[in-house]
């Protein structure tokens, strides 16, 4: 799968550097207002078309740009229950935390996971590809997190699982047990 | 510690203290699932109380508690219980045995309180079932002991084993889909030629196993059914007899100490990786220079 | 007293408001003789492919592309006819036919490649063919090709 990863994170990669090239941009509809436009979606001309970018049908990223903003959402693969509850808790842990990470947009776009939002500010702040770079290193980890997550709660489980067994099956831990704390 | 003890650990330290030195007290704590605890010196400070509220008490005593706790404690047992709780030992700190070992027994005796009351059905199916395969067949009552508020452990005897079945709740989302992963790892587990010996387990989710399914349960996805066969060989001798109920009554709280647990670790995960993520940002942000500026005469401009 | 005054579009009566259709030219041909036309270029496509003649294939769908909101039908045959040059060419061979576009084909072939990435799993569009062409389109043609492909009013 990695072979297929890679030219997935050089599209991200293209695109995104493609499409963060924003300016300040007065609200047009209401005066003294400077709104990221992708969000208030206010004059349809300052926006751009969407674009997808997809590794398959359950994972995909919609970069949407505009004229001072873009909004970029992920779609993280989730190939059972338990990875998704897992993404689920991931995400969440993370939006909680949004204010550190400047860039990160609050709530998901529906049908997508996580959202960034990266405004004119951001892009003249800090540095354009040291963003792309969080992006892309970020897209690349998450799917390795919540995949040692799941294994490592397998691992837990079947040794819990096998400790209280032997436990049973055998008499010595009771009396071990008493043992020890005498 | 991957396992649970089965003896409660305030009652062991504070009666090993007291032993030692009697002062007076008046101390409550709790157990897993909702058992109280009350120790106290009411009259002197040799005298000691130790009583225990259990939420099935009526059940157990149904299926013969007080014979067991008259059997582990003798004399004892008070023939009143304290008031609001279910059951009281009165301990005489200057009669406990001198020996060091002999004393540690006794501590250990006492401190196994909770666990001895829980045995009782367990035991009464024991002996039930030896019955019933010296008559050949037949089957043991049902014993439902509600040992929490909507989770609950069935315990029927039958010629040839004794199954046990534990009702669970689980709390949310998180604990049913974890709660799922570590049943699963039960059932599986036993497949290993080194655990063949255990217990049979099996799991279903929503749907009550056979043996309880005449019963009025609440149906729900968050509800997990476990059920234990256990063959003669877990109940042989004495021994492995107390041992396998020891292990099996808390089974329900090591499952869940376990899932939690694992949430636990889960989250000490994210955090560490937030922190890296978090990392890789700050390199986007440039340098703003914040230096103090000066006028070229050498004073400072005030930031107003 | 009646208040779904205030709940009336102001906006839409204003006669300086910009309407979609202002943002880019229509395409000139009507729906019906667009579909027609792409389905004779999809005969002359698997001709093209036929003979291995990749570039002349894709020339022949990217230079009639149709676009705008009344084309659905034939966007729909002219992505097909798209998918089957892309399936069917070398991942080697990819490099050379894409240099020897022009520009606004390359750029239409860039449309292209989104569209059938925003679709995958519903047509017979394979996500790891597209990732592939697109990063060699991208070395060709550059960032600016993916620029022009947002800015373009006239989606494929």
């Amino acid at each position: 799968m990695s072979n297929v990863l890679r030219p997935y994170l050089a599209a991200v990669r293209s695109t995104l550097t493609a499409a963060l090239t924003l300016e300040n941009f007065s609200s047009q509809v209401v005066e003294r207002h400077n709104k990221p436009e992708v969000e208030t979606g206010g004059s349809k001309e300052v926006l751009l078309n969407p674009l997808i970018i997809s590794r398959n049908e359950n994972e995909r990223v919609l970069i949407e740009p505009s004229v001072n903003s873009i909004r970029l959402s992920i779609k993280i693969k989730q190939a059972d229950e338990i990875e998704r509850i897992l993404c689920h808790k991931f995400t969440r842990f993370m939006m909680q935390r949004a204010e550190s990470f400047i860039v990160l947009r609050r709530k998901p776009v529906p049908g997508y996971d996580i959202s960034f939002l990266i405004t004119n500010t951001h892009s003249e702040t800090m540095l354009k590809h040291k963003i792309v770079d969080f992006i892309i290193q970020f897209m690349e980890e998450v799917d390795k997190e919540i995949s040692e997550m799941k294994l490592s709660l397998n691992a837990r489980a079947r040794i819990v699982a096998e400790s209280y067994l032997t436990a049973v099956r055998s008499n010595h831990c009771f009396k071990v047990n008493i043992l020890l704390i005498s | 510690m991957i396992l649970l003890e089965p003896h409660n650990v305030i009652i062991q330290t504070t009666l090993g203290e007291k032993i030692i030195k009697p002062s007076s007290l008046d101390v409550s704590f709790v157990d897993y699932d909702g058992v109280r605890f009350h120790m106290s010196t009411p009259e002197k400070k040799t005298a000691l109380l130790l009583s225990m509220h259990i939420r099935c008490w009526d059940q157990l005593v149904q299926y013969g508690a007080l014979d067991v706790l008259k059997r582990e404690y003798g004399s004892l047992l008070k023939p009143s219980a304290e008031p609001e709780y279910n059951v009281s030992l009165e301990i005489d700190l200057e009669q406990v045995p001198s020996g060091t070992e002999e004393r540690e027994v006794f501590i250990m005796s006492v401190a196994l309180f909770k666990r001895n009351a829980l045995a009782a059905p367990f035991e009464l199916a024991f002996n039930t079932q030896k019955q019933l395969e010296a008559s050949g067949s037949g089957q043991g009552e049902l014993m439902e002991i509600h040992y929490r508020d909507e989770e609950a452990i069935y315990v029927q005897a039958s010629a040839d084993r004794v199954t046990v079945i534990f009702s669970t709740v689980f709390a949310d989302e998180t604990d049913r889909i974890f709660g799922k992963v570590f049943l699963q790892e039960f059932v599986d587990a036993r497949r290993q030629p080194a655990i063949q010996n255990a217990p049979q387990v099996l799991y279903s989710n929503r749907d009550p196993p056979l043996e309880i399914r005449h019963l009025t349960l609440r149906k729900s996805e968050d509800i997990g059914y476990v059920t234990f066969v256990l063959f003669p060989r877990h109940f042989s001798n004495p021994t492995i007899q107390q041992a396998t109920i020891s292990h099996i009554q808390l089974f329900r709280d090591y499952l869940h100490y376990h899932i939690k647990c694992s949430k636990a670790y889960m989250h000490s995960r994210m955090r560490h990786r937030v922190a890296e993520f978090q990392k890789v940002l700050n390199r986007a942000k440039q340098e703003v220079a914040t230096g103090e500026k000066k006028t070229v005469t050498g004073r400072t401009m005030q930031m107003r | 007293m009646d208040v779904n005054f205030r709940k009336i579009d102001i906006d839409a009566f204003d006669e300086e408001i910009l309407q979609e259709s202002e943002l880019y030219e229509q395409d000139p041909r009507d729906p019906a003789q667009a579909l027609d036309e792409m389905k004779q270029i999809q005969g002359a496509v698997r001709s093209c492919l036929a003979k291995n003649d990749t570039v002349g294939a894709l020339s022949a769908v990217l230079e009639h592309a149709p676009y705008g909101p009344t084309m659905e039908d034939a966007k729909i045959v002219s992505l097909q006819a798209l998918m089957t040059i892309l399936n069917s060419t070398k991942a080697t061979e990819i490099p050379a036919a894409v240099k020897s576009l022009s520009q606004d084909s390359q750029d239409t072939l860039m449309k292209y490649l989104y569209k059938g990435m925003a679709m995958t799993g519903s047509a017979d569009t394979n996500a790891s063919v597209l990732l592939t062409w697109h990063e060699k389109l991208t070395e060709v043609a550059g960032t600016g090709c993916i620029v022009r492909t947002m800015t373009d009013r006239r989606t494929v």
